[in-house]
C-alpha cells in the first residue's frame, strides 16, 4: 500500500498524491472559500466601484458619467448630513461602550454572589436578535405615552412633558446612541474582562507593595497590558458601528428630517426607494477609505498580538 | 459579635449590590418590558396607572393571533431553513479552510488567512448594492434562494477566522500517529483531528445560525413578496395599522421570534461566551 502509494502512475495515485502533499492539499481545502468569496465579495467590490462611476437607475442601462455622482453627492445636504451623524453616532457610542465596559469589567472582576448568572443574562443584549429587541426600546421610547416618559415624568418628576424620543433631532440621534451603547456594552466588558483577568497577579501584587493605589495599580499596571485588546476591541468595534444599517432603519428610518440616517441607510434608500443605483454605490464606495484605514490597522494589532 | 460582623460587612458590600442590580435592570428590562406587554389585554397595553410593570389581566390572545397570521409561521419556516442550510454551507467551507490556513504549508497560506480577516471585518452594510445587481444579473434577485447564496458573504469569513485559529490549537501528535499506523491524511483529518476541535465547530455553527437569524439588510434587499420573507423583514412592518403601531402582538411576534436564540443560549452559554472572546462582533 504504502509503496503503491509513492510508486504508482496511476490516476488513482496521483489523486491520493494531491489530497497528500500539503502543498496540493492546502490550496485544494481552501479553494471552495476562495471561490465563494471571490465571486460573492471581490467580484461586488470592483462591480460597486464600477456602478458608482455610472448613471445606472433601476431597469436602465449603466452609462459611465466618470465623478458626477460622487460630485452630485457631495453638494447635498443629504450626504453632509450622513457624514455627521455617523461620526456623532460612531464617535459617542466608541467612547461610551469603552467607558462603560471598563467599568463592568471591573465590576465583574469582584466576585459577588451570583455572578455567574448575572455574566450570562448581562450578555442578553448582546446575544439576542437586534431587530426584535429594538422593536421593544420603540415601544420603551415611543411618542407620548411610553414607559420611559411615565417615569421621568411621572414617577422622577424630571421633566414637566413627555419627551419626543424618536421625534426629536437630538433625541433620535441619542436614542440611536444609546441603544447601541445597551447592545454592545455586554460584548466590551466580557472582552476587557477576560483580558483583565490574563493580568498576571505576580504584577498586581508587586505594584501593590511599591504602594500603588487600586486606582493607580489599575491604569498604570493592568491598562497597559490590556491595551492591544482593547484597541482591538475598539477598531473592530468602530467597523461594526459605522456600518450599522439595522438600528437607525428599524428605530426611525434615518428620521426625522435625515436626522439619524447613516452611511448604509443613506445607500439603501437611494439604491432601492428612489432607484439611483449608481449614486448607491457612491454612498457605499465613500465608506471605503475610512474602512482600509481601520482594517488594516486592526490586521496589525492582531498580528502583533499572535506574535508577542 | 459574630453576627455584627458579618452585618457591618453586608452593609459595607450593599452599594457595591445596589450597583450591580442598577446595571442589571438597565441591561434586561426592555426584555422584561417586552415580555410583559405581550401578555396584556389591548387596554391595558397603553395604561400606566397602577402597577404597570405586572400584567392586570395576563392573557395569551397577542400570541393567539399570531396564530391566526398564516404568514407569521410561513416566515419562521422560512428562517429556520435559510438559517440551516446557509449554516451548513459555510461551516463545511470554513472548516476546509480554516484547517488548512492553520495546520499546512502551502504557498499564499499567511495571503489567505489575511485575507479571511478582511472579509471577516467588511460591514454588511457596504456591498449589498452591487450583490443586489449580481442577483439581478443571475436572476436570483427576488427569491429566497438569494439568501442561501449572501448569508455564507458575512458567516464564512467569520467562521473560518475563528476555526482556524482553533486548529492552530488543536495538538498536531494524534493525527501524525494515525498516519503512521497507516490512515491516510484525508482519513486521518476527519477520523482523529475534526473529533478534537468538534467544540471549535460547534461554536462557529452556532454564531452562524444566530447570525442568519438575526440578518435583516439583505432579507429586506434581496427578497420580494410576502410569502418569502423572514421573521426580522416580515416582523418589521407587520405590525402597523395606518400610523399606528400595534404594540401587544408586536411584542408577542418579537419574543416568539427571539425565543429560538434563547434557547440556544440557555444550551450553549459557553460556546457563546468563548465565540465572543475570540472576537465575534457587530459593533
Amino acid at each position: 500500500m504504502a509503496s503503491a502509494r509513492s510508486q504508482d502512475s496511476t490516476p488513482g495515485a496521483f489523486i491520493s498524491r494531491l489530497f497528500y502533499r500539503e502543498s496540493t492539499l492546502g490550496p485544494i481545502l481552501l479553494s471552495p472559500g476562495f471561490i465563494f468569496l471571490a465571486v460573492m465579495m471581490a467580484y461586488p467590490f470592483i462591480y460597486a466601484v464600477f456602478l458608482s462611476f455610472t448613471d445606472k437607475v433601476t431597469g436602465g442601462a449603466p452609462t459611465f458619467n466618470g465623478l458626477e455622482n460622487y460630485q452630485k453627492l457631495f453638494s447635498t445636504d443629504l450626504f453632509r448630513k450622513t457624514v455627521v451623524n455617523s461620526v456623532v453616532y460612531t464617535v459617542f457610542a466608541l467612547v461610551l461602550k469603552f467607558l462603560g465596559g471598563l467599568g463592568l469589567a471591573s465590576v465583574l472582576n469582584r466576585p459577588f454572589v451570583g455572578i455567574r448568572y448575572a455574566k450570562a443574562l448581562m450578555l442578553l443584549p448582546w446575544i439576542m436578535p437586534t431587530v426584535f429587541s429594538t422593536m421593544i426600546w420603540q415601544w420603551i421610547l415611543a411618542p407620548g405615552f411610553s414607559v420611559a416618559n411615565v417615569v421621568l415624568v411621572d414617577k422622577l418628576h424630571l421633566f414637566a412633558e413627555p419627551l419626543p424620543f424618536l421625534r426629536d433631532e437630538t433625541l433620535s440621534m441619542a436614542s440611536l446612541i444609546g441603544i447601541n451603547i445597551w447592545r454592545g456594552l455586554p460584548f466590551f466588558a466580557i472582552t476587557f474582562l477576560a483580558a483583565i483577568q490574563g493580568v498576571s497577579t505576580e504584577i498586581l501584587e508587586a505594584a501593590k507593595i511599591d504602594g500603588a493605589t487600586p486606582w493607580g495599580a489599575f491604569w498604570r499596571v493592568t491598562f497597559p497590558i490590556i491595551l492591544p485588546v482593547v484597541i482591538v476591541v475598539i477598531l473592530i468595534s468602530t467597523i461594526g458601528t459605522l456600518g450599522d444599517f439595522d438600528l437607525p432603519y428599524l428605530l426611525t428610518r434615518g428620521g426625522p428630517n435625515n436626522s439619524t440616517t447613516l452611511f448604509s441607510l443613506t445607500a439603501f434608500t437611494l439604491t432601492f426607494n428612489s432607484g439611483l443605483i449608481g449614486i448607491g454605490a457612491a454612498v457605499t464606495m465613500t465608506m471605503f477609505p475610512l474602512l482600509i484605514v481601520l482594517i488594516v490597522s486592526s490586521l496589525i494589532m492582531v498580528r502583533r498580538r499572535q506574535q508577542g | 459579635m459574630n453576627t455584627n460582623k458579618l452585618a457591618r460587612k453586608a452593609l459595607k458590600a450593599l452599594p457595591f449590590y445596589l450597583l450591580v442590580a442598577a446595571i442589571m435592570v438597565f441591561l434586561l428590562f426592555p426584555f422584561y418590558w417586552g415580555f410583559v406587554t405581550s401578555l396584556k389585554t389591548e387596554n391595558d397595553v397603553y395604561k400606566f396607572t397602577g402597577n404597570f410593570l405586572i400584567p392586570e389581566n395576563p392573557t395569551l390572545s397577542n400570541y393567539q393571533l399570531l396564530f391566526t397570521q398564516k404568514d407569521y409561521f410561513r416566515w419562521f419556516a422560512n428562517t429556520f431553513s435559510v438559517s440551516l442550510i446557509s449554516t451548513f454551507i459555510s461551516t463545511v467551507i470554513s472548516v476546509m479552510a480554516g484547517f488548512a490556513i492553520a495546520r499546512l504549508r502551502f504557498r499564499g497560506a499567511a495571503l489567505a488567512g489575511t485575507l479571511v480577516f478582511v472579509t471577516y471585518l467588511a460591514p454588511r452594510g457596504f456591498l449589498f448594492v452591487p450583490l443586489a445587481q449580481l442577483l439581478r444579473d443571475i436572476g436570483l434577485l427576488g427569491e429566497m434562494s438569494a439568501l442561501y447564496l449572501t448569508y455564507p458573504t458575512f458567516l464564512v469569513p467569520f467562521a473560518t477566522w475563528l476555526l482556524s485559529g482553533y486548529f492552530t490549537n488543536v495538538p498536531h501528535e494524534p493525527e501524525e500517529c494515525a498516519q503512521v499506523d497507516g490512515a491516510s491524511r484525508i482519513g486521518a483529518i476527519v477520523r482523529i483531528t475534526l473529533p478534537m476541535a468538534m467544540p471549535g465547530i460547534l461554536t462557529a455553527g452556532i454564531f452562524a445560525f444566530t447570525a442568519s437569524w438575526n440578518e435583516l439588510l439583505y432579507s429586506i434587499a434581496f427578497v420580494n413578496g410576502a410569502q418569502n420573507k423572514m421573521l426580522t423583514s416580515g416582523v418589521v412592518g407587520a405590525f402597523t395599522m395606518g400610523d399606528f403601531l400595534v404594540y401587544g402582538p408586536m411584542m408577542a411576534a418579537a419574543t416568539m421570534a427571539s425565543l429560538p436564540i434563547a434557547l440556544l443560549y440557555i444550551f450553549f452559554t459557553d460556546r457563546f461566551v468563548s465565540g465572543i472572546t475570540a472576537g465575534a462582533t457587530k459593533g
